[in-house]
């Protein structure tokens, strides 16, 4: 954990440093700690690029996590929102609110609640009808009806995009998985519902090790298996809902990091948890670094390369765990 | 033999050496569905933001010397190549559906669904980019390439083309080449890129003469690949080895039967963009409403396919009049609960 945190911070100050202007990592470290207002760097570094930092961080972390509760939850090494349609209920969500111009994403925690709704109303439909039939709910029946939702719902976005423009114009950039153009009080928001979901993920870490040795086993062992899974769904719709209101449907970093940590440091959930978020943020600000310098001075979509770099991913995961 | 062949219906018509095995009960349903989607076209051609009522459009196709000039640019230039290249890219995917489920055994198979549209389209739009003062008919041979390349790609990961498998990794690899679009379009130079996107959106509103007869040719050979090797398929539907025993060269089979479909699906995508979930479900209707063997089987695919594709082309052009909804797009939110059904009727076997 120690290591996770000394790589997040030594990403955080590059992260800080690269851009238009480069800032070397001392004056970074300087501007973080005693900020002078008249040094045009220390400007930069605080007022321009923290917000981007911050925000990828805790995007990272809430996308790392959730993708943890779901690999446990549904028992799916494909668990992710992207996968599982909870990134694309949340985005519709969003949408359609900003098109039927609700009064509720004015209001302070608006944003990142509805999707958050969304999502937890699109991955409710796909847990339901993936737990059909005589097996329950296996992965393959729970990674194909989240694929379709998904695919329902990223149209049905798309065809409300193109009847309204008004709504096309404010969301455009966001709907690309961008991490630019943000503002303090969203990010501040998300993070107020990202602890949320953090603290009901910690408290059913045990639980969900416990429901880790099938349903049986768990029930037996005084665990109240429906209560558990509720309570997963609605923290990773939590995490979901906040990194989608800061920056867009990002794809497969909720697939990537729980592997990783699972296979360098442990599956016990307890810890699973936390490293996930951080190796989610560390993750994040890799492809954001990677998004701002490959094609400098132009910029691509962050959303776009954890896209590139997560879909061998998922194939190679499908091909090894699926039959 | 011959008793046991007219009991189910089925009769022989020979000219000459070619002899054709026909069935009288499809032939006609065929021909219904024919004149059904000939209907759905010729009723989707007064429509439009200048009504022209339906006799004058008749008379301007008919006669096009004695129509005024407005009505004949209209009817010939803008909407008759639209309806034929929907009917066109309709047939070709339904097609291409029918084929491949049946040499996958896999009735959730469909080029589309495996990354092909998107392999295609990665070709198509680095055709456009760099070399832009290429035709339009280069697209699809280009487009053909990548999905070929696209589709081997998929089966060599997932090996059973049989199982659920090979559907979720075509998925990925579909991701991971949109991801590979959407890069291109956020780099690329602007004005290739608004060219790009013209094409790209699965709508069928650029349609032109040209292109109409590029997707011609291509879906004659198409057909003829799949046509030519129908019956074989039907025998090699009994397994393996009794086709083996009755003189089915299986390998050239399952490669024809396998390339066939992906370059009819790189075709229609090279000419009309995305438009997914046509080759997942025209075949389902087909063996539902119609049934029969691969040539039933693959004539009832194209029709439905066609109409398909016309109904969802005409309701996105008109239901938000002014607005057009691309017809990918209208396809996608039919086309999904679809799937989703396909999937709950498999909910205890996945």
């Amino acid at each position: 954990m120690t290591l996770g945190l000394f790589l997040l911070l030594a990403l955080a100050v590059i992260h800080l440093g690269i851009g238009a202007r480069f800032v070397g990592p001392q004056t970074v470290i300087t501007a973080l700690l005693s900020y002078d207002p008249t040094n045009f760097d220390h400007k930069i570094v605080v007022d321009l690029r923290l917000l981007r930092l911050l925000s990828a961080i805790v995007c990272g972390a809430a996308l790392g996590v959730a993708g943890a509760l779901l690999q446990s939850v549904t028992r799916n090494p494909l668990g992710e929102p992207h996968i599982l349609g909870l990134n694309a209920g949340a985005a519709l969500a969003v949408v359609l609110a900003t098109a039927t111009g609700s009064s509720w994403l004015a209001e302070p925690l608006g944003r990142p609640l509805i999707a958050a709704v969304g999502a937890a109303a699109l991955f409710g439909v796909v847990l339901g009808l993936a737990s059909a039939g005589k097996n329950g709910l296996t992965p393959m029946k729970a990674t194909l009806f989240g694929v379709a939702f998904s695919a329902f719902a990223s149209s049905l976005t798309a065809a409300i995009l193109i009847l309204d423009e008004q709504t096309l114009d404010d969301l455009r950039i966001w709907l690309a998985g961008d991490l630019a153009g943000l503002t303090y009080l969203a990010l501040v928001n998300a993070a107020y519902v990202v602890s949320a979901g953090c603290a009901v993920a910690l408290v059913l870490a045990p639980y969900l090790n416990v429901l880790a040795l099938g349903d049986a086993v768990a029930k037996g062992l005084g665990v109240n298996v429906m209560a558990v899974r509720a309570a997963s769904l609605l923290a990773a719709a939590l995490f979901c809902g906040a990194a989608v209101s800061i920056a867009g449907p990002i794809a497969f970093i909720g697939l990537v990091v729980p592997h990783m940590v699972r296979r360098l440091v442990s599956d016990d959930l307890r810890l699973l948890f936390p490293l996930s978020a951080i190796g989610g943020g560390v993750l994040l600000l890799a492809a954001d670094i990677a998004a701002r310098t490959i094609v400098a001075p132009q910029e691509l979509a962050t959303g776009l390369l954890t896209a590139l770099a997560g879909a061998p991913v998922f194939i190679f995961i499908a091909a090894r765990r699926f039959r | 033999m011959m008793r046991l062949m007219e009991k189910h219906g089925y009769r022989i018509l020979s000219c000459g050496r070619v002899s054709l095995l026909l069935r009288p009960y499809t032939a006609i349903l065929c021909c219904v569905l024919a004149a059904a989607v000939l209907a759905i076209a010729i009723g989707a051609l007064p429509a439009g933001s200048y009504h022209i009522p339906l006799p004058d459009v008749l008379k301007t196709l008919l006669h096009p010397q004695t129509a005024t000039n407005d009505q004949r640019y209209i009817v010939w230039d803008i909407r008759l190549p639209r309806i034929l290249m929907a009917v066109l890219s309709g047939a070709m995917l339904g097609l291409s559906g029918a084929a491949m489920q049946s040499i996958t055994r896999n009735g959730l198979a469909d080029p589309g669904l495996i990354g092909v549209k998107e392999g295609a389209g990665v070709m198509v739009l680095s055709l456009i980019v760099f070399f832009p003062t290429v035709g339009v008919a280069w697209r699809p041979v280009v487009g053909m390439a990548g999905g070929l390349a696209v589709a081997l790609l998929v089966v060599a990961i997932a090996r059973d083309m049989a199982r659920v498998r090979f559907i979720l990794i075509g998925i990925g690899v579909s991701w991971f080449f949109s991801a590979a679009i959407s890069l291109f379009m956020t780099t690329a130079n602007i004005r290739d890129v608004q060219t790009a996107l013209v094409w790209l959106t699965g709508s069928l509103h650029a349609s032109v003469w040209p292109l109409v007869l590029v997707a011609t040719l291509w879906s004659l050979v198409g057909s003829a690949i799949l046509y030519t090797t129908a019956r074989a398929s039907d025998v090699a539907l009994l397994g393996d080895q009794t086709a083996c025993g009755l003189g089915v060269r299986l390998k050239i089979l399952s490669f024809a039967r396998f390339a066939g479909p992906v370059l009819l699906t790189s075709a229609s995508v090279s000419c009309v963009g995305n438009l997914g979930f046509v080759g997942l479900i025209a075949p389902h209707m087909a063996r539902f409403a119609i049934g029969g063997n691969q040539v039933a089987l693959l004539t009832s695919s194209a029709l439905m396919g066609a109409g398909l594709v016309l109904i969802a082309d005409s309701v996105g052009r008109l239901a938000f009049a002014p607005l057009q909804i691309p017809a990918g797009i209208v396809m996608a939110v039919l086309g999904v609960p679809f799937f989703l059904m396909l999937l709950w009727r498999r909910r205890h076997r996945l």
